[in-house]
């Protein structure tokens, strides 16, 4: 029991990282319609940057904001490079641009930076804590405690201010928000770095655990398309929530399934997302929406 | 003469030309350049299949490295644990791929294009792994190490004959390759002319107004999925043929990416555009990894990074800039530009004979 | 100089041309009514003036030329439109729908009076504030998008067919509170209509459209009283 116990906070944790890129994923695909397939090399290339800038002698809590303004900015800068040329074309263009962005990333990653996977630092203290008599490493509950706080302020951006009311408009309603002056083109290069922006922080958290290289998010993507799908990909609470429960039920899967184990769970991933749009495509919180063929 | 030319496009004599450089290709060049073209062969049967899928039914499919995957570990193991002739293994390998694909076509009727990428990319990624999982009949992280074949006397002979040169086993695996290329090409021709072809496009142009004329969507839209599977399959089987290999590492995602920018690159739903496709996908990497750094007048320093970024770089940007630039590939590209001229000759023509060229704005 | 000037515009979708040269204009603090048959053009000039299709010729708003301003930047001029459909935001609440008119404006205290006055116009949008525009009805949604219009504290308002499925007593109301505004505030409207006889009687002037040109344009008093073109263009 207490070893469950011990697994399911480990497994939010987790979760918490799968959420804030499935978070990112919301982002774009609310303000366009498109899954960025590059979501996680974005993050990737965000947390090179984020050791480059504790590497020169920033400390972990000045770097960590001043990355994700970097991230946003990037964010930014790819939507207005490489997205707004193809903004009006078919799905499948988006689709294949978004994944020329992955493979290019992970490239200029790979020579700016290498292949060598580096240590990264965590602020977190490796020692554990007792709560409720199961034992909490500093480190997952320091994740949990950073991403609920990073996903609390997207949420109250989206629902609580200006910028956020007329991203939101933008999204859904492209022709009536330009009527009321929202300058529709750049919310959605604002969507792309806001998304740039929360991403990262998920490269930023899982890059201590499976150690900082340019293929560090190839699977950390996959969990995170299982946790957008599930929560229905429009949905930023459904993001959130099913980010949490992909991370426990990966790692439940690992620790209790003998024939998962370790490497497997990716595989469970997989099965959540093809279970998902096969059985309930709206996923968790999704809307159902008429089919537009 | 003009109008004759005009009306049957130069492509009959084209196809000759084309198959005839194939067919002598190893006569002129070296053995392993020889296997370097059966890859790109290989990459061209897989494209096909993407292509199908793609550019004539309107699917799409990140993850066609993982059909390859299954058709080439059909076929290992068929050889490896059964012993079965090569011969007989790659066609049955790639009907299993084909049937595989069908029933996955079946839950990706009811996916949007969106999800259906999104879920086939998920699988590119997790084939590797599940491929580990079952070793006893995989081999696991070794993979299975495949026998090398050895060119049938006749053949042999005849390559001798011309060349003065026995033949190699990478030749014959090329020929092997070339024949089913060509089968499968000819049948792609087939199958997008007649009935099936014309349903699939109709499909992938609207589905409602597909619908209201009689033709059966899903039927051919799995239909597609399992013939697209069927050539991935056949790819991999011939692709485990001329590695000597297959190991789960062999089916990285990037395989899938390098068949999307093959199928991208030559343009969908043509039937030249996926071996043009392939010739670029399989030499670009190569050749700018031999390129760059050869050149002087690049600093080294960039030289060796271009170097080390490599094909993922190069394939990335490709993919963005054919996406902005010509969405419809080499092939979109080199047809409007057929079209323009023919039109420019047509408005000669027509000056000539006193008449005017219609006004394309009234039109 | 009237505050909004069309000249010569002429504007279509594709290759299909709507507008083939049509000229008004609409003075400051004035309602001018734009009538005619079922596309005639009334709603293709408005979306030219917000830059919602290609257009040549010439339009100037306030003695400033639109030409190749995008529609964001055209409605900051002070242009609201009311496009066909209102435009409505059905996935965001009432109070959000026009939090997003006002959302460009500095003048806080004049906000807070302005949202006042619309609750005072539209007592049912108060109650609804909370609810998602979704759950509107048609009558309230045209209130909704009129409330939102005003918001935007604009100097012309293009109002397409305000009446349009609505019950006449709604029709009546509405049209009352686009007089009053016109009034208190002196925005000029111009008002597409199929309804010309209300249309007539809240405007000072009025033009008729007939396949893209302006076929007829008077006082709206001289337009009511012309048999011939009350029969031919107005239908009644």
């Amino acid at each position: 029991m207490q070893e469950l116990l011990q697994q399911v906070v480990s497994g939010i944790a987790t979760g918490g990282i799968f959420a804030s890129l499935a978070l990112a994923l919301v982002l774009i695909y609310n303000a366009m319609g498109l899954v960025n397939f590059a979501q996680g090399e974005m993050a990737m290339l965000a947390t090179f940057v984020a050791l480059a800038l504790i590497d020169h002698g920033m400390n972990y809590w000045i770097a960590f904001p001043v990355t994700l303004v970097i991230a946003f900015a990037g964010g930014i800068a790819i939507e207005r490079v490489v997205i707004r040329p193809v903004e009006r074309a078919p799905i499948l263009t988006l689709v294949i641009v978004t994944l020329g962005l992955a493979t290019l990333i992970n490239g200029l990653a790979g020579f700016i930076f290498g292949y060598v996977p580096r240590a990264f630092p965590s602020p977190f203290p490796v020692q554990t804590v007792n709560i409720l008599g199961a034992l909490a490493s500093y480190q997952d509950l320091g994740v949990i405690a950073v991403s609920a706080v990073v996903l609390l302020a997207i949420y109250l951006l989206l629902q609580h201010t200006t910028v956020g009311l007329t991203m939101r408009a933008a999204a859904h309603h492209p022709e009536a928000s330009r009527l009321l002056g929202v300058r529709v083109s750049w919310m959605l290069a604002l969507g792309w770095g806001l998304a740039s922006a929360v991403g990262s922080v998920s490269g930023i958290m899982v890059a201590p655990i499976l150690l900082l290289q340019p293929n560090m998010m190839q699977t950390i993507i996959i969990y995170a398309f299982a946790a957008a799908v599930l929560g229905g990909i429009e949905s930023p609470i459904g993001a959130v929530v099913g980010g949490v429960i992909v991370g426990v039920t990966v790692n439940l899967a690992g620790v209790y399934l003998p024939f998962v184990g370790g490497d497997l769970q990716l595989a469970v991933a997989l099965a959540i997302i093809v279970g998902v749009l096969v059985l309930k495509p709206n996923g968790l919180f999704g809307r159902p929406s008429v089919r537009r063929v | 003469m003009l109008t004759r030319i005009r009306n049957s496009p130069p492509r009959y004599w084209l196809v000759v030309v084309v198959i005839l450089f194939f067919i002598g290709l190893p006569t002129v060049i070296s053995s392993f350049q020889a296997s370097e073209w059966a890859q790109v062969l290989v990459l061209a049967i897989a494209i096909m299949g993407l292509n199908i899928l793609v550019g004539y039914s309107g699917q799409i499919s990140l993850g066609h490295g993982a059909f390859m995957a299954i058709g080439a570990y059909t076929f290992a193991i068929l050889i490896h644990r059964y012993r079965m002739n090569y011969l007989v293994a790659i066609p049955l390998a790639g009907l299993l791929t084909g049937g595989i694909g069908f029933l996955f076509g079946v839950p990706a009727l009811r996916l949007s294009a969106l999800y259906l990428a999104l879920a086939t990319f998920a699988l590119a990624v997790v084939t590797p792994s599940l491929i580990k999982r079952p070793a006893e009949l995989t081999g696991g992280v070794q993979g299975i190490i495949l026998p090398p074949v050895d060119p049938p006397p006749a053949a042999g002979a005849a390559f001798t004959a011309l060349t003065g040169t026995p033949m190699t086993s990478d030749q014959w695996i090329y020929y092997l390759t070339l024949a089913f290329a060509l089968v499968l090409f000819w049948l792609a021709w087939n199958l997008v002319r007649h009935r099936a072809g014309r349903a699939m496009r109709a499909v992938r142009d609207g589905e409602v107004a597909a619908a209201a004329s009689g033709v059966n969507i899903a039927g051919y839209k799995t239909l597609a999925f399992g013939i697209s599977a069927l050539y991935a399959g056949i790819a991999g089987a011939l692709f485990g043929l001329a590695v000597g290999f297959v190991s789960p590492d062999t089916f990285p995602v990037s395989l899938s990416i390098q068949l999307l920018v093959g199928a991208v690159v030559g343009g969908l739903a043509s039937i030249p555009g996926p071996l043009i496709g392939a010739i670029f996908a399989y030499f670009l990497p190569i050749e700018s990894n031999q390129w760059v750094p050869a050149q002087t007048w690049i600093p080294s320093q960039i030289a060796s990074t271009v170097e080390k970024a490599g094909p993922a770089v190069t394939y990335g940007v490709v993919l963005i800039l054919i996406m902005i630039f010509a969405p419809n590939g080499v092939v979109g590209l080199v047809t409007a530009g057929y079209a323009r001229l023919r039109r420019r000759l047509r408005g000669a023509a027509d000056r000539e004979n006193g008449q005017m060229p219609p006004d394309p704005q009234t039109v | 100089m009237a505050l909004l000037e069309l000249e010569e515009v002429r504007a279509g979708y594709g290759p299909t041309s709507v507008l083939h040269g049509v000229s008004l204009s609409v003075p400051e603090g004035q309602i001018v009514s734009l009538l005619g048959a079922n596309g005639a053009g009334k709603t293709t000039t408005l979306r030219s003036i917000t830059g919602g299709v290609q257009w040549t010729g010439d339009i100037r708003f306030a003695g400033r030329s639109l030409r190749r301003m995008h529609t964001e930047d055209v409605v900051r001029c002070g242009i609201a439109h009311v496009p066909e459909g209102r435009g409505i935001l059905t996935e965001l609440t009432v109070d959000e729908n026009l939090k997003l008119g006002s959302h460009l404006r500095r003048d806080g205290a004049a906000v807070r009076k302005d949202y006042d006055r619309v609750f005072e116009y539209f007592p049912v949008l108060r109650e609804r504030r909370r609810l998602s525009a979704s759950t509107l009805s048609g009558g309230e949604q045209q209130m909704l998008a009129l409330a939102r219009a005003f918001l935007t504290k604009p100097r012309l308002m293009l109002l397409d067919e305000p009446s349009l499925g609505l019950a006449p007593l709604i029709v009546r109301s509405i049209f009352e509170i686009i007089r009053t505004i016109n009034t208190e505030d002196q925005v000029a409207v111009l008002l597409v209509e199929q309804n010309a006889r209300l249309a007539l009687e809240m405007s000072s002037e009025a033009y008729v459209l007939e396949v893209g040109r302006v076929a007829v344009r008077g006082s709206s008093s001289e337009l009511t009283g012309n048999d011939a073109v009350r029969r031919s263009y107005l239908g009644y």
